[in-house]
C-alpha cells in the first residue's frame, strides 16, 4: 500500500485546459500551507473507485477489477509535482454477501494508522436507481470506523455520469434526483442532523471514467451538462479541504475505539461504595423486614 | 377413670430421596415419641389401685408431612381425665377420681396386646350362665361372687330425664365395660364404684338383667351431679405445682369445726388458684366457653365435661400434645376454674446412642445440638409437639445424625413437668465412597479395542463432625479415564467450619475454603442465528476460594470471600487459545478472532473479593411458589493479577411470585395461580474479559435461544413474565422473555457479539407444561420467527 512518491507524469496527458487548471488550484492550495493532500476512496465494490484515481491520476496507478475485488487491502497512490504532494488511496469495496465486510473495513482502518485523511470520496453510481438500506449501512460503517467528522471533509462522487436518463427525463432533474436521495442515505447513515446538514453541505461530484467520454473543443472529457469533470473534481475537493474543518488523523484510538476496560474504572470505588451501603444494606433491611413480618407458629 | 395416659407417637420415615449421602449412609430414622403416661394428680387415698385398662378417649390419626421431606405420623390417645367436685359439697375440690398409677403400663398393654386380648377372650369363652329364670332384674349384690358374666348389652338410664341415653352420650366413654365382655362380680363392682366416685353422679345404681341365654343385659342408671350455676371461668396451670392434701376430715367433728375445716380448704384453694401460672387458652376460647357456661342455667357434670373437651381439643390442636384438664375446681361457686397441666419442660436431655442403643459419650459437642433447638423446648416452656418436629428437623438438617428421637417424658420427680429426652446416634465420621465406570470409545476402524476400554469413575472422601463442632473436610476427584487423569481430572475439596463465631454466639457465620477447577464451554464464542459452527472455546477455571456465609433465614444468606483463580481458554483439541476462532467467507478458520483473555495469553490469573447477597422469603403454597427473591453480586476486582485486572461486576435479579388467587392452605388443596415477573442487571466496569461477559439466550436467561445465542456484553438486562395456571396436580405456563445488551455488546474486546454474527438483543415467547422435574415447552425465538420445542430440567426462575 505504502508506494514510493513518484513524480506526477500522468498529468500530462491531460488537455492543456485542464493541466493549466489543475496547476491553478495545487498553486492556491500551496498558498494555503497545503502541500500534501490525502484522498480517502471509499464506496461499495464495483461503483469505479479504483477507475476515479486512475482519472485524477492520469495512468493506471491501481489494477481495475471489473468483476471480484482481490484480497481485500488498501492501496495508495503518492505523486507530487511543484512540491505539491498528492495521496490517494483506494480501497476494496465495503460489500460482501449483503452485509458490510466488517474484516474488510477493520483492515482498511488498520492500513490508514497514523495517516491523515484530508478528503473521502465517497463514490456510487449515477445510474442505479435507488438507493437501499446496504447505502446506509457502508455510510454507518464508515462514520463508525472514522468519526462524523469525516462526512465535513467529503465529496459524493457519481460515477458512469454519461448517460440518458430514462424515461426521458432532463439530465438535471435525474442528477439532482439521483443525488438527493443519496445525500439523503449520507445523513441519516451518518447520523447528522439538520443543523449539521445546513453547516457543511457534502457536495456531489460527476465523473465519468468511460475512454468514451465525450470531450470539448479544448479536448477536455465533459460530461452531457457540459462541465469538465477533472477539473470541477479537482476545484471541489480544493474547496473542502480549504472550508476550515479539520483533517481526520487515523490513530490508535480511532482504529479500537475507546478502550472500553478504561472507561469508568476511576469511578469503580465509588461503584463499590455505593453497592455495599445501598444495595448490599438495602436488601439487609429487607431481609429483617422478612424475619419481622415472618409469621411465627403459635407455638413459639 | 384414675389413670391418665396421654401417648403421642410420632414417627418419620426417610424421604425416599436417593441423594448421594443417603446413599452413603444408613437411612436415616427419625421418632418423636411423647408417650407417657401422666401420673394421677388427685389424691384420693381411698381408691385401690386401678389396674384397669384405661379406655381411650379420642384416638387421633393424623399424617403429617413437614417442610424437611420426612414424612410423620402422628398417633394420639388420651384418656378422660378425672372430674373433680364431691357431690354438691362446698368447696367442691377435693376427694374426687380415683388415685392409682399404673397408666404407665396401660398404655403399653394398650398399645401391644390387641393380639393378646383376642387369645385370651378364647380361653375365657367358658362363661357362666347366670342360673335364673329370664327376664328378671338382678341387683348387683345379688349377683354370685364366683360366676363370671357375660354381659350382652350396656344401657344407662338418666334418671333426671327418665330416660336412656344413648351410645353418643359423653357419660358412655366413662364405662369401661363392653357389651359382649365377660366380667366377675367384683369387677362389676369395681366399676360402680369407680363411677361413683368419679364426681360426675350424685348417684350411680348398677342392675342386671337376665336374659333367655344365660347373658345379662346391664343397666346403669344415674343421676347426674349438678352445681349452681356460674358466671366466670378461669383456666389454670397446675403442672409443676405440689399437689394439696386433703386433711382427712373426721368424722366426729363438729358442724363448727366442719365450718372450719371448709373455710380452710377453700383458702387454701384460693391461695393455689393465686399461684398457679396462667394457662395459654386464648381469650376466643375463653369467651366461648363463658357462653357455654351462660347458656347452661346450672354447671352440669356433661357442661364440665364438654368444657373439657373444648380445652384439651384447643390443646391437641395446637400441639400441646401433653396438655391435660385434670380437675374441675371451685364449684358451686360463681366461677369455674378448669386445672390444666399443660406439660411444662422441667429439663432437656441430649444422649448419644450407639449402635446397640446403649448411652455413650457423643463426638458431637452438646452445644451444636442445643443451638438448634427451638426456643420453645427450653425448660420452662410448655411442650408443644410442634416445637418437637421443629427440634426433629433441624437436628436432622446438620447431618451428623443417622437417628433422631425426640421423646417427651413424665419427670418423675417434678409431678407434671415433662423431661425432653433427645436420642442421636452419630453418622460414621469417615467415609470414602469410590464410584467406578468403564466407557468404551471406539478405536480405529469404529471398532472398540482393549486399549480403548477406559476406566473412568469418582472417587469421594469425606471426614466429617471435626472436633464434634460439626467442622468437615471433604473431596472427591472426578475422570472419564483413570489411566490418563490429566485429560480431564475434575476435583473439588472443601474444608467447612461452622459457627465462626463461636458455638454459643446465636450469629451463624460458616467459613468455606475450598479448592476447585471447572470446564465449561463459553457461550460468548458461540453463533447467532443462522451461522455456522463457530469453533468451541473451553474455559477451564482452577483456583482457591474462601468464602464466609452468614445465614439469616433459612433460605436467605450473605456470602462474602476471596476468589483466586487461574482461568485457561483452550480450543476444541486442548490447545490455549488466546483469540476466538473464526471461520472466514472462504472457509478458511482464522485464529484473529476477539480475544479470550485479559491477558492475550490464554491464560490468566486473578484474585478478587466475591460478595452475594441472597433475600428469599419464597415460600410453597400448595406446592406453588409464591413470595419474592432478590440476589445482588458483586465481584470487585482488586488489581491482582494478569494485567493488573481492576474491575466491578455487578448483577442484580429480582423476581417476584404474584399469587393471583387466595387459597386455602393444606395438604391436597389446589395451589393458586401465580404470576412470576422476573428482572436481571448485569454490568461490569473496567477490565472484563470475554470469559466473564454476559451472555444472553439459553434456558435460564431468555428461552428458546441457545445458550449465548443473543449476544456476550458488558451489561445486559433481562426481563421475564410467566403465567403458571395449576392444572391437576401440576402446572402449565405461557411465558415471554426479552433480553437486551443494551448496545454494550462493542464494549468487549473484539466485539464477540458482532464477529459471530449476534443481533444483541432478542425475545421470545412460548408456552410449556411441568412434568415432574422436567419442563416441555414450545419457544418461539423472536429473531427468527421460528419455534422449537425443548425440554430443560429444573426452573428457569
Amino acid at each position: 500500500m505504502a508506494s514510493l512518491t513518484r513524480e506526477w507524469i500522468g498529468i500530462n496527458t491531460f488537455a492543456s485546459a485542464t493541466q493549466t487548471k489543475l496547476l491553478e488550484l495545487l498553486g492556491k492550495l500551496k498558498q494555503e500551507n497545503v502541500d500534501t493532500l490525502t484522498i480517502l476512496v471509499m464506496g461499495k465494490g464495483g461503483v469505479g473507485k479504483s477507475s476515479t484515481i486512475n482519472s485524477i491520476i492520469g495512468e493506471r496507478a491501481v489494477t481495475v477489477n471489473p468483476f471480484q475485488s482481490e484480497a481485500p487491502r488498501t492501496v495508495t497512490v503518492s505523486r507530487s509535482r511543484a512540491g505539491f504532494t498528492l495521496n490517494v488511496i483506494d480501497t476494496p469495496g465495503l460489500i460482501e454477501g449483503g452485509y458490510v465486510n466488517a474484516q474488510a473495513l477493520e483492515i482498511i482502518k488498520r492500513s490508514l494508522l497514523n495517516k491523515t485523511i484530508d478528503v473521502l470520496l465517497y463514490v456510487d453510481r449515477l445510474d442505479a436507481y435507488r438507493v437501499d438500506n446496504l447505502d446506509k449501512q457502508v455510510v454507518k460503517a464508515i462514520t463508525e470506523s472514522f468519526g462524523k467528522g469525516i462526512w465535513d471533509r467529503a465529496l459524493v462522487v457519481l460515477t458512469h455520469a454519461q448517460l440518458s436518463p430514462p424515461d426521458g427525463l432532463p439530465y438535471e432533474d435525474f442528477y439532482s434526483k439521483r443525488s438527493g436521495a443519496l445525500l439523503k442515505v449520507v445523513r441519516v447513515g451518518a447520523g447528522l442532523k439538520k443543523q449539521d446538514k445546513q453547516d457543511f453541505a457534502i457536495p456531489v461530484v460527476l465523473v465519468e471514467n468511460s475512454g468514451r467520454c465525450n470531450k470539448n473543443e479544448i479536448d477536455e472529457k465533459v460530461l452531457p451538462n457540459g462541465i469538465a469533470w477533472i477539473p470541477h473534481l479537482v476545484k471541489t475537493i480544493t474547496e473542502v479541504v480549504l472550508n476550515g474543518s479539520k483533517s481526520i488523523v487515523v490513530d490508535k484510538k480511532l482504529i479500537e475505539g475507546p478502550n472500553p476496560n478504561e472507561r469508568g474504572k476511576f469511578l469503580i470505588p465509588l461503584i463499590f461504595a455505593f453497592q455495599y451501603f445501598f444495595i448490599v444494606k438495602g436488601i439487609e433491611r429487607a431481609i429483617k423486614n422478612d424475619i419481622a413480618r415472618e409469621g411465627r407458629p403459635s407455638w413459639e | 377413670m384414675p389413670s391418665f395416659a396421654a401417648p403421642t407417637h410420632i414417627q418419620s420415615t426417610p424421604p425416599l430421596s436417593s441423594s448421594r449421602r443417603a446413599l452413603a449412609s444408613p437411612t436415616p430414622k427419625r421418632t418423636v415419641q411423647c408417650n407417657f403416661a401422666l401420673p394421677s394428680f388427685s389424691s384420693s387415698s381411698s381408691s385401690s389401685s386401678s389396674t384397669k385398662n384405661p379406655k381411650p378417649l379420642k384416638s387421633f390419626f393424623k399424617t403429617l408431612a413437614a417442610a424437611s421431606a420426612s414424612s410423620l405420623l402422628l398417633h394420639l390417645r388420651s384418656l378422660s381425665p378425672n372430674l373433680g367436685g364431691s357431690g354438691g359439697e362446698g368447696g367442691g375440690f377435693g376427694g374426687s377420681g380415683g388415685g392409682g398409677g399404673g397408666g404407665g403400663g396401660g398404655f403399653w398393654r394398650e398399645l401391644f396386646s390387641p393380639a393378646l386380648a383376642i387369645a385370651d377372650e378364647s380361653q375365657n369363652q367358658e362363661w357362666d350362665s347366670h342360673g335364673l329364670p329370664a327376664n328378671i332384674v338382678v341387683q348387683l349384690n345379688k349377683l354370685s361372687g364366683f360366676k363370671k358374666y357375660k354381659v350382652s348389652d350396656i344401657l344407662f338410664f338418666d334418671r333426671r330425664r327418665w330416660a336412656t341415653v344413648g351410645t353418643e352420650d359423653s357419660f358412655f366413654e366413662m364405662v369401661s365395660l363392653k357389651p359382649g365382655g365377660v366380667y366377675t362380680k367384683a369387677q362389676l363392682q369395681k366399676e360402680l364404684e369407680t363411677l361413683a366416685t368419679c364426681g360426675m353422679f350424685e348417684k350411680v345404681d348398677l342392675e342386671g338383667k337376665t336374659n333367655p341365654d344365660g347373658t345379662i343385659a346391664v343397666t346403669i342408671s344415674f343421676t347426674e351431679s349438678t352445681w349452681q350455676s356460674a358466671d366466670k371461668f378461669r383456666c389454670i396451670n397446675v403442672g409443676l405445682m405440689p399437689q394439696s392434701k386433703p386433711i382427712e376430715m373426721d368424722s366426729d367433728m363438729t358442724d363448727k369445726e366442719k365450718m372450719e375445716y371448709y373455710r380452710s380448704l377453700e383458702r387454701d384453694y384460693k391461695r393455689r388458684i393465686d399461684r398457679a401460672k396462667p394457662c395459654l387458652l386464648p381469650p376466643p376460647v375463653h369467651r366461648e366457653i363463658m357462653m357455654m357456661l351462660s347458656d347452661q342455667g346450672k354447671v352440669s357434670a356433661r357442661l364440665l365435661q364438654r368444657i373439657r373437651d373444648r380445652v384439651q381439643k384447643w390443646y391437641y390442636d395446637e400441639g400441646y400434645a401433653c396438655a391435660q384438664v385434670v380437675n374441675f375446681g371451685n364449684l358451686n361457686t360463681k366461677e369455674v376454674v378448669c386445672e390444666v397441666v399443660e406439660g411444662d419442660i422441667t429439663q432437656v436431655n441430649i444422649q448419644f446412642l450407639d449402635k446397640l442403643g446403649n448411652v455413650v459419650e457423643g463426638n458431637t459437642q452438646v452445644a451444636v445440638v442445643k443451638r438448634e433447638m427451638p426456643k420453645a423446648l427450653r425448660p420452662g416452656k410448655v411442650f408443644n409437639i410442634e416445637a418437637g418436629k421443629q427440634a426433629l428437623r433441624n437436628i436432622n438438617g446438620l447431618g451428623l445424625f443417622s437417628n433422631i428421637e425426640v421423646n417427651p417424658r413424665p419427670d418423675e420427680k417434678n409431678e407434671g413437668g415433662i423431661i425432653v429426652e433427645i436420642k442421636l446416634k452419630e453418622l460414621e465420621q469417615k467415609t470414602a465412597e469410590v464410584a467406578t465406570e468403564w466407557s468404551i470409545v471406539p478405536g480405529r476402524g469404529g471398532r472398540p479395542t482393549l486399549a480403548s476400554l477406559q476406566p473412568g469413575g469418582t472417587v469421594t472422601f469425606e471426614h466429617r463432625n471435626l472436633n464434634g463442632l460439626n467442622r468437615s473436610i471433604n473431596g472427591s476427584v472426578t475422570t472419564s479415564n483413570f489411566l490418563n487423569p490429566q485429560d480431564d481430572l475434575a476435583f473439588k475439596l472443601e474444608y467447612v467450619h461452622p459457627y465462626l463465631d463461636g458455638v454459643y454466639n446465636p450469629r451463624n457465620r460458616t467459613m468455606r475454603v475450598s479448592c476447585f477447577n471447572s470446564r465449561k464451554l463459553s457461550p460468548v464464542f458461540t453463533g447467532g442465528p443462522g451461522v455456522d459452527e463457530v469453533p468451541p472455546i473451553w474455559v477451564d477455571r482452577a483456583g482457591v476460594k474462601t468464602n464466609i456465609t452468614e445465614n439469616f433465614t433459612r433460605q436467605s444468606k450473605f456470602t462474602y470471600g476471596l476468589v483466586m483463580e487461574e482461568i485457561t481458554t483452550r480450543d476444541e483439541s486442548s490447545h490455549i487459545c488466546p483469540n476466538g476462532q473464526r471461520v472466514l467467507p472462504s472457509g478458511a478458520i482464522s485464529a484473529d478472532g476477539p480475544p479470550t483473555t485479559l491477558s492475550g495469553t490464554g491464560v490468566d490469573r486473578m484474585a478478587f473479593l466475591q460478595a452475594n447477597i441472597t433475600r428469599d422469603n419464597t415460600k410453597f403454597l400448595n406446592g406453588a411458589i409464591v413470595g419474592s427473591r432478590d440476589v445482588f453480586q458483586v465481584d470487585q476486582g482488586i488489581g491482582v493479577g494478569s494485567k493488573f485486572p481492576f474491575f466491578n461486576r455487578h448483577q442484580l435479579t429480582l423476581t417476584r411470585f404474584f399469587q393471583l388467587k387466595e387459597v386455602e392452605e393444606g395438604a391436597g388443596k389446589s395451589p393458586p395461580p401465580v404470576l412470576v415477573f422476573h428482572g436481571h442487571y448485569g454490568g461490569c466496569v473496567g477490565d472484563l474479559p470475554s470469559y466473564d461477559a454476559f451472555t444472553l439466550g439459553g434456558p435460564y436467561s431468555v428461552r428458546g435461544y441457545n445458550m449465548g445465542e443473543i449476544g456476550a456484553a458488558r451489561n445486559i438486562v433481562e426481563l421475564a413474565a410467566e403465567l403458571r395456571i395449576p392444572v391437576k396436580g401440576t402446572h402449565v405456563y405461557a411465558f415471554a422473555e426479552h433480553g437486551n445488551d443494551l448496545g454494550s455488546s462493542k464494549d468487549v474486546k473484539g466485539n464477540p457479539s458482532e464477529v459471530y454474527r449476534r443481533l444483541g438483543h432478542g425475545s421470545s415467547y412460548g408456552a410449556g407444561v411441568k412434568l415432574g422435574l422436567v419442563r416441555a415447552e414450545y419457544a418461539v425465538d423472536h429473531n427468527s420467527g421460528t419455534g422449537a420445542f425443548f425440554f430443560r430440567f429444573g426452573e428457569r426462575f
